[in-house]
């Protein structure tokens, strides 16, 4: 019994904020300011989502786009690559110089400069014209080293007898053949796990597309304008409109993860900490 | 041997856009930022100039505010990870045995492990205003006179932020710590539990022991998470008041990155601060681990 009630203590401390949140997302911003401890709206009013849609420079309907495509793209290059390095590391028969590539690769994890580095990345990216897009952004994710999905998908591949794709060699099929008629099917489970996490970091993110959208307001994901208005100075009168803003930046994620919370827990766990 | 060479070539293009990434978006850019270490520079290629160590004999001899964030970075970690981490295990010990709803409590609990940190921030500031929900209900129950200005005084907003982000991530340790426990043999506990061990001895003497290991790397992984945290920060307080709610990651940014920083700041002097920042980071991580396998030693003769 006394368990119980631990863990609703607990589970009543997590769920407040996020409650608390949704729900003040349909008061007045006065009643917001005056009384801070109603849980409830005195009189619920879609008003401030009226008005976050309709606003010219608070354009949710923009914005939610943005961060769609950009959290679309983002998930499938993630996967993509991430899978066939994966692969490749798993099953490339030692080719020469993958040792030493899988180190750098590895390295990367505890060679950390920061977000100073953003320099010579828009350095690079102007180059193409891209370093004041999401565009930009979506380029070098493109082109980034998940090394953390490329541990998972390796270590699974492990785990399948390499019998099965020796079998298909000598049927005919080709290195990448495997991969796509054997592998796919088989790395289902990690493949969604690796999807659903990289929805949610990519989704969640914040400083990196603020930095590529500040000379673009057009092109700024949820997140990044939800919080431009939270530093714009006169915050405290934009309560209501930053709740509900933020509550449909939420939105998403809560749905995904009420319906596919099993990938999110079992990833996580899968990966760091083996053994 | 052809065949050998074919594959080997097939490798390498499935790993392009890696290592195109890792030498563009990685290697060149820490390169780029740990040469402009030893330059002043703004920006502007005119005001360009070698200064050869001065960036660093700055940092060391009379930058105090750098060092600041670190003592804030410090607090911050040591004030949050004593409450989450024994948190998390208790819960995670609450959830062991087949406990009924252990499934729904879990998933519940990581919750809000994946709601963006900004919006934690912001939840976090709505939470903690003056006129606030918290505020109102402290002055409610009379436990307050007045209500707190949470982020006005260095304590109190270090306490608020500290509440947010043990919220925001001690659901991803109650899941570690699960998996940590479900790798002790259950016979173990029985075999105390007939030898009349007590519930407190049972932890002791067993489950601590029997995850010291992973719970060393729970407590790695910890600890860089949290002397790495940067958006949370500029999400919240941006370092004030008076820069004492900095951690080093959000002041080398808020100082020196574009849309935070003032315009023509002394970027190579930020190069400096990232470059001396990323070799102490490294530094605790290395330090931390060859502790911890001595200690490990040590517990296991």
């Amino acid at each position: 019994m006394g368990k119980y009630l631990f863990l609703g203590v607990v589970a009543i401390f997590v769920i407040m904020p996020i409650a608390y949140t949704i729900s003040s997302s349909f008061k007045t911003n006065a009643e917001i300011m005056a009384h801070p401890e109603h849980f409830w709206p005195e009189v619920p009013t879609l008003e401030n989502y009226r008005i976050a849609w309709q606003d010219k420079d608070f354009n949710i309907p923009r914005m939610f786009w943005n961060s769609t495509i950009y959290t679309v793209l983002c998930m499938l290059f993630t996967v993509t690559t991430s899978a066939l390095a994966g692969y490749v590391f798993a099953r490339g028969g030692d080719f020469a110089g993958s040792k030493l590539l899988f180190a750098i690769f590895s390295s990367l994890m505890f060679l950390n400069m920061g977000t100073i580095t953003i320099y010579p990345i828009f350095q690079v990216l102007g180059i193409l014209k891209l370093s004041s897009s999401l565009w930009g952004l979506i380029v070098m994710r493109f082109f980034s080293v998940g090394i953390i999905n490329i541990y998972l998908v390796r270590s699974y591949i492990r785990t399948i007898p390499p019998q099965l794709d020796e079998a298909a060699g000598m049927d005919g099929c080709s290195f990448l053949g495997i991969f796509f008629r054997i592998m796919v099917p088989l790395l289902k489970p990690i493949l969604a796990t690796i999807s659903i996490l990289a929805f949610n970091a990519s989704w969640n993110e914040y400083l990196m597309p603020t930095l590529f959208t500040l000379n673009n307001r057009q092109q700024r994901t949820l997140i990044v304008g939800i919080m431009s208005l939270k530093n714009a100075g006169v915050s405290a009168a934009n309560w209501n409109l930053m709740l509900a803003g933020a509550t449909i930046a939420m939105l998403p994620i809560l749905v995904v993860y009420a319906i596919a919370n099993r990938y999110f827990v079992e990833g996580l766990t899968a990966g760091a900490l083996k053994g | 041997m052809r065949k050998k060479t074919k594959r080997t070539l097939i490798c390498y293009a499935i790993l392009s856009p890696q290592i195109i990434g890792f030498l563009v978006f990685s290697l060149y850019p820490i390169l780029w930022a740990a040469s402009k270490a030893f330059y002043y520079y703004t920006g502007t290629p005119s005001a360009t100039r070698f200064v050869g160590l001065e960036n660093f004999i700055r940092i060391f001899t009379v930058d105090s505010s750098y060092w600041k964030t670190w003592g804030n970075t410090l607090l911050f970690t040591f004030g949050k990870l004593p409450l989450e981490l024994p948190l998390a295990l208790g819960i995670a010990l609450c959830l062991r045995k087949g406990l009924r709803g252990a499934g729904f409590f879990r998933a519940l609990f990581y919750l809000p492990c994946i709601i963006s940190v900004a919006i934690v921030g912001l939840i976090f500031s709505n939470l903690f205003d003056y006129f606030g929900f918290i505020n109102a209900w402290l002055v409610k129950a009379g436990i307050v006179d007045t209500p707190i200005d949470w982020f006005s005084s260095a304590w109190s907003a270090r306490a608020a932020l500290i509440a947010g982000s043990i919220w925001s991530s001690f659901g991803i340790n109650v899941l570690y710590f699960i998996s940590a426990l479900s790798n002790v043999p259950e016979e173990l506990y029985e075999c105390a539990r007939l030898d009349g061990a007590s519930g407190w001895t049972t932890f002791r003497k067993i489950t601590m022991p029997m995850i010291a290991p992973v719970f060393s790397t729970i407590l790695l992984l910890a600890i860089n998470g949290t002397l790495q945290t940067c958006e949370y920060i500029l999400a919240t307080t941006k370092g004030a008041p008076h820069g004492s709610t900095y951690t080093v990651m959000a002041y080398v940014v808020n100082r020196f990155v574009p849309g935070f920083a003032e315009m023509g700041v002394n970027v190579g002097y930020g190069c400096a601060l990232a470059l001396v920042t990323a070799v102490i980071m490294g530094m605790v991580a290395l330090v931390y681990t060859k502790l911890t396998a001595r200690l490990q030693n040590i517990y296991g003769n």
